[in-house]
């Protein structure tokens, strides 16, 4: 099994700072989502990773700690994540992205 | 090269993975993107080999975000770990023997020039540090002192990467790497100060702990060199592998270098200034209204 970056929505939704998306590595793994986080009445959205993507640096977990100061993302066992999102899963939009989320892993 | 390129041809469409056609419908080509907007449109770089939490593959993505007119760019790269993500991207891309890209390029750049007359097609050389400073060397300063319009980027790990822990030029005094276990004899190659005395329009250090300020430097280089001359950026790319750095802490490695040895400097010829200014409406290099002159007591 390995790590992969899981974002918590409700975190991040609260600050939407954006920063974590500029800092990882890999193109197109931190995405960046308007509607989520709508439902429980957060209006700027929030940032997710296409887990497919995610190589397990942790570089995002530093950024959103250290610079954005509000700790919304952790490492989780890929086979612990319940749902996530995967590339096959984002559809892009004019200025946004979304996701249905689903099981990361087959099986 | 131009939009066209990206576009299905008629028929494909229902044959393309997923990937192309996002980035057919909502990638940078024939748009104005920055930065500040990734994670919101997809990117031209697709997955590739190099390693988890690499900072020179964070400088690549950076890069390719930046590039002003991606449609009409064109890539060179060399042996080393940085073509590994070069070559996975939606940019045509050219390789060729280890040391040889600053020829390949200069050859590239006229021929293009020569098909398409004023139109820009931006070519962009992307190498490692040994292949810029050690192997390529001469290619590079000859490139250079001929004027030779394209943008040169060094991706600076101070090491050898791709071939597991030689010393380059670029390596620092005293390192101790795996194939160079008496630590490094010699000091860094002033790479920078080369640059200048051969010519370049353009010279900047950057390292990417400031993804805009990487998008800044590398769009005047890249703009620079479509009329006015060479352009260098020399740019710190650490590599985790090499010299251990655990891959969360590749940021602080990163402020920790630029404090020590990779402050960011920019240098830009007086005709780039006027060139920036006049033809992109850039606005730092006009003179600053005279400062008031503070009584004397
Ligand atoms: C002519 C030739 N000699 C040697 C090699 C083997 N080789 C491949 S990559 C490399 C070193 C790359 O170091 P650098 O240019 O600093 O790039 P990095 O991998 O550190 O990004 C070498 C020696 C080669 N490919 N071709
Ligand atoms: S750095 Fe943290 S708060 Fe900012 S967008 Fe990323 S996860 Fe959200
Ligand atoms: S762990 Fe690394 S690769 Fe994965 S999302 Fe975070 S920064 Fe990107
Ligand atoms: S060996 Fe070093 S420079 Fe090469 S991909 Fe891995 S971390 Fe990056």
């Amino acid at each position: 099994m390995y790590l992969v970056a899981d974002i918590n929505v409700e975190i991040c939704a609260a600050k939407s700072c954006k920063l974590c998306t500029q800092y990882c590595p890999e193109a197109n793994t931190i995405l960046y989502s308007d509607e989520m986080g709508k439902d429980q009445g957060f209006k700027y959205g929030s940032a997710y990773v296409a887990v497919d993507r995610c190589k397990g640096c942790a570089q995002c977990v530093w950024v959103c700690d250290n610079m954005a100061k509000n700790n919304a993302i952790k490492m989780i066992m890929i086979d612990q994540l319940p749902k996530a999102a995967l590339t096959d899963n984002i559809t892009y939009g004019e200025k946004s992205t979304t996701a249905v989320l689903a099981s990361p892993v087959v099986g | 090269m131009s939009l066209d390129y990206v576009k299905f041809s008629n028929g494909f469409e229902k044959f393309m993975p997923k990937e192309y056609r996002d980035m057919v419908e909502h990638g940078p080509f024939g748009k104005k993107v920055s930065v500040s907007q990734v994670g919101s449109f997809k990117e031209v770089l697709e997955e590739h080999p190099m390693c988890a939490g690499c900072a020179m593959t964070l400088f690549i993505r950076l890069a390719m975000v930046a590039f002003p007119n991606p449609e009409d760019t064109i890539t060179v790269g060399t042996a080393g770990c940085g073509r590994l993500a070069i070559s996975q991207a939606a940019i045509p891309f050219v390789y060729g023997n280890y040391g040889d890209q600053n020829g390949v390029a200069s050859g590239l750049s006229r021929g293009l020039r020569l098909r398409f007359g004023d139109k820009p097609k931006d070519v962009v050389v992307m190498a490692g540090d040994g292949g810029t400073a050690d192997i390529g060397f001469q290619q590079v300063l000859h490139s250079w002192f001929r004027k030779e319009r394209f943008t040169t980027i060094m991706l600076d790990n101070e090491v050898y990467g791709n071939t597991g822990g030689q010393e380059s030029g670029m390596t620092n005094r005293g390192a101790v790497l795996k194939m160079a276990p008496l630590g490094k004899k010699f000091e860094k190659m002033d790479m920078v100060q080369m640059a200048k005395v051969a010519g370049c329009a353009y010279v900047a250090t950057v390292v990417p702990n400031n993804p805009r300020r990487v998008e800044s430097v590398i769009k005047k280089a890249v703009l620079i060199a479509r009329e006015v001359g060479s352009t260098y950026i020399q740019a710190y790319t650490s590599c985790n592998i090499e010299y251990a750095i655990p891959t969360d802490k590749v940021m602080e490695d990163a402020k920790a270098v630029e404090n020590d040895r990779y402050q960011f400097t920019e240098y830009v010829s007086e005709e780039a200034k006027q060139y920036l200014t006049e033809r992109y409406g850039y606005k730092e290099f006009l003179a600053k209204p005279a400062a008031a002159i503070p009584n004397k007591a």
